[in-house]
């Protein structure tokens, strides 16, 4: 009786260990299909027209990489809140060196290379700031990095006295027009980027240190992993991956400024969370982030084509935020007690406590944080 | 052992405050002498009421963003609730005709609350971590306001509503002081009773400290975070009115995007991020602090395009050094547990 016990639950744990793991971005896919039809039935001679598959492609990419620099803070258990700040403070940067390097007469592909490794640097920098300013100082990263947004975003404004910056060279600018193989460029560079960065995340030891640190820094402390070196990777990774987002927002509309994609937080935020992303820590579905970024765009894309306000588009990110966290709370509860029930048999608490145990899902595990923390403040 | 704590820094960390306000008001001090210093002209009484005038709205604001932060949460969703309100409010009298001085500020206050139970049902009922909660509330409230009840710029309020934002309580130096002050006043001092005082505003600090310890003490989190998140709502809900009474105009698209100075404003006015910290007058001085940047960097020539820059780094170097003296509080409370039980 006690190994049919113990095994139930340890089997359920790996059922539900799959299902984490490839179940929900099968999920997603299941539900972009849905979407894709739903909006084919409702305008067919719009939405599914190659033309707007395309159009689809071109701007999923940017927010996509957004959306990826949030999931990658999240699973360390931060925030990154100032990406679009520094997405955009990163195409300036792009920007302003390459035409400066132009207009001395360098070739535009090289000036082109300069402005990508510029952009590369300040994405970085930023990124550096925010983990030094979170890992450092222990600032708490939803204030570190909502001050760095209002500083990044006011440096840029201040740089460019407010005025876009035009006059891109070419091959940046064909980031956000070319295709190949009727793909956009910027969504081959998105598959690439997807690609390195789950192989980070997944299979080097920056990521699984970084997921470690987010699914129990208490946890990561004791196992030797310096936490503040982590967090500043984090950051830099996030930096990094928000810079590659603004070249190619400065791409798509061929310009820099220092005021774009503000409604963009938002949307990274709510793809990340739809992705699978836990906001706690301790996850990093790169493929189910790029796969709900999709789903989004098409959706958004969608309402465009039947004429329904950008307004409620909005009403529909904060619900599917919402929704998606509660139901995420919901299902972890609903194993929980399901795994409960089968080990009731075993009057032995220890069984009870490693049986429970075993099941429980990573992402359960930070919740005496608070505690701990708390329990520091009281002086 | 509290012998032992008091003896040798007793006077410092008396001037200090329980969060820093003494080093806030030394601030705030400092800044008005080097604005002394370099350009005595600015110096006037005028500034004073500009800075008052600028902080009314902040104030109100800041009063339920300050409930949420002790508590341990963060609310990015109250600008959103505050428009909401305030617009929908002005909608609501236009188009029954209603012509009211005082009871639009109770209507926009009860619009708050309801907008309000949106966040508590995600926190308190669902347990959602508040920043993405809020996040997504904020998302729904100001896409409901501007897809149902409306996107345009009224430029014109009722006229008895008009006549509040205008009533002047005194002038000085030549600047209005709006009556609008006397209700944020009195809001911000009942707050700081109910906070200090009472039974309820302890369990708000309980809770922000340490939520398992508040649960076993017998305090009911989640009935307490419900009440919060309610009450904030209205008083973001009264604050809106509060903006669109003294602009004289009613637009769907201000106020939103305010968040952090408001969110800054109280962690600088030592809020503590972990929860469990934070006071009234504390807000006040954060508030008066931002306000008094902002004025002194327009009346300094610093050029436009400068503000937001400066205003992040001010926020910044708040946010650091309020999480420094939590760090160095915390860290000397461990050293003398660890000495006693040695």
């Amino acid at each position: 009786m006690s190994s049919a016990s113990t095994v139930a639950p340890s089997f359920l744990a790996r059922v539900r260990r799959t299902l984490d793991a490839a179940g929900h971005t099968g999920n997603l896919g299941l539900l972009l299909a849905g979407v894709i039809i739903v909006f084919s039935l409702l305008n067919p001679s719009i939405f599914a027209s190659p033309l707007n598959l395309q159009s689809i492609a071109y701007a999923v990419p940017e927010i996509a990489l957004l959306a990826l620099a949030i999931a990658v803070t999240m699973s360390s258990g931060g925030i990154d809140l100032s990406i679009v700040a520094t997405a955009n403070l990163s195409a300036l940067g792009a920007a302003s060196v390459s035409i400066a390097l132009m207009a001395g007469g360098v070739p535009g592909d090289a000036a082109a290379a300069t402005g990508i490794a510029v952009a590369l640097t300040v994405g970085v920098g930023c990124g550096l700031i925010n983990g030094l300013l979170v890992a450092k100082l222990r600032i708490a990263p939803i204030l570190a990095t909502l001050a760095t947004m209002t500083l990044f975003s006011g440096f840029a404004v201040a740089v460019t006295r407010g005025t876009p910056l035009y006059g891109l060279p070419d091959a940046i600018l064909a980031l956000g027009v070319q295709t190949v193989a009727i793909i956009p460029v910027s969504f081959w560079l998105l598959i690439l980027a997807v690609v390195v960065i789950w192989a980070v995340m997944n299979r080097t030891g920056l990521g699984l240190r970084i997921i470690l640190v987010g699914a129990s820094p208490e946890a990561a402390d004791y196992t030797g992993i310096r936490r503040s070196r982590v967090l500043l990777s984090t950051y830099a990774l996030s930096g990094a991956i928000a810079a590659l987002a603004g070249i190619l927002m400065s791409a798509r509309s061929a310009s820099a400024t220092a005021e774009y994609g503000s409604s963009y937080l938002l949307l990274a935020i709510t793809i990340a969370v739809l992705g699978g992303t836990n906001p706690l820590g301790g996850r990093a579905p790169i493929v189910g982030v790029g796969v709900a970024a999709i789903v989004l765009q098409a959706i958004s894309s969608g309402f465009n084509g039947l004429h329904i306000s950008p307004y409620i588009y909005q009403i529909l990110q904060g619900l599917i935020l919402v929704v998606v966290l509660v139901v995420e709370v919901r299902r972890g509860r609903l194993t929980k007690w399901i795994t409960r029930m089968m080990s009731r048999p075993p009057a032995d608490g220890a069984a009870l406590a490693a049986s429970t145990g075993a099941a429980t899902p990573l992402k359960e595990q930070p919740t005496p944080k608070p505690l701990t923390q708390g329990s520091h403040e009281h002086d | 052992m509290s012998v032992l704590t008091r003896t040798p820094q007793f006077h410092i960390a008396r001037l200090r405050g329980r969060n820093n306000e003494g080093v806030l008001l030394g601030i705030i001090a400092l800044l008005l002498l080097l604005i002394a210093m370099f350009s005595p002209g600015t110096l006037s009484p005028a500034m004073f009421a500009d800075i008052l005038r600028s902080s009314v709205v902040n104030m109100a604001l800041a009063l339920g963003v300050l409930l949420i932060i002790i508590s341990g949460g963060i609310d990015v969703s109250f600008t959103a609730i505050a428009i909401f309100a305030a617009y929908s409010t002005v909608v609501l009298m236009r188009s029954i005709g209603l012509d009211n001085g005082i009871l639009p500020f109770l209507a926009a206050a009860v619009i708050g609350a309801l907008l309000g139970i949106i966040n508590a049902v995600l926190v308190a009922g669902f347990k959602l971590q508040t920043l993405i909660a809020t996040l997504g509330s904020q998302g729904i409230v100001r896409g409901a306001l501007l897809a149902f009840v409306g996107s345009v710029y009224i430029s014109s309020l009722p006229s008895a509503l008009a006549q509040i934002g205008d009533a002047r309580l005194t002038t000085i130096g030549g600047s209005a002081v709006s009556v609008l002050v006397i209700p944020v006043i009195l809001l911000a001092v009942g707050l700081a009773v109910v906070l200090r005082k009472t039974m309820f505003g302890r369990s708000i600090y309980a809770i922000g400290g340490a939520p398992e310890s508040a649960r076993r003490a017998g305090i009911r989190v989640g009935r307490v975070q419900t009440v919060i998140y309610i009450a904030a709502g209205a008083l973001s809900g009264f604050a809106g009115m509060v903006h669109v009474a003294l602009v004289g105009h009613a637009s769907p698209f201000e106020l939103v995007g305010t968040e952090l100075t408001v969110i800054a404003a109280v962690v600088i006015g030592g809020a503590s991020d972990a929860g469990g910290r934070g006071s009234v007058q504390g807000v006040a001085l954060g508030v008066v602090l931002l306000a008094l940047i902002q004025n002194s960097l327009v009346r300094l020539g610093v050029p436009g395009f400068w503000h937001t820059a400066v205003v992040g780094v001010v926020i910044l170097l708040g946010v650091a050094i309020q999480a420094q003296s939590r760090r160095r509080r915390s860290k000397r409370s461990t050293i003398l547990e660890s000495a006693v039980t040695a």
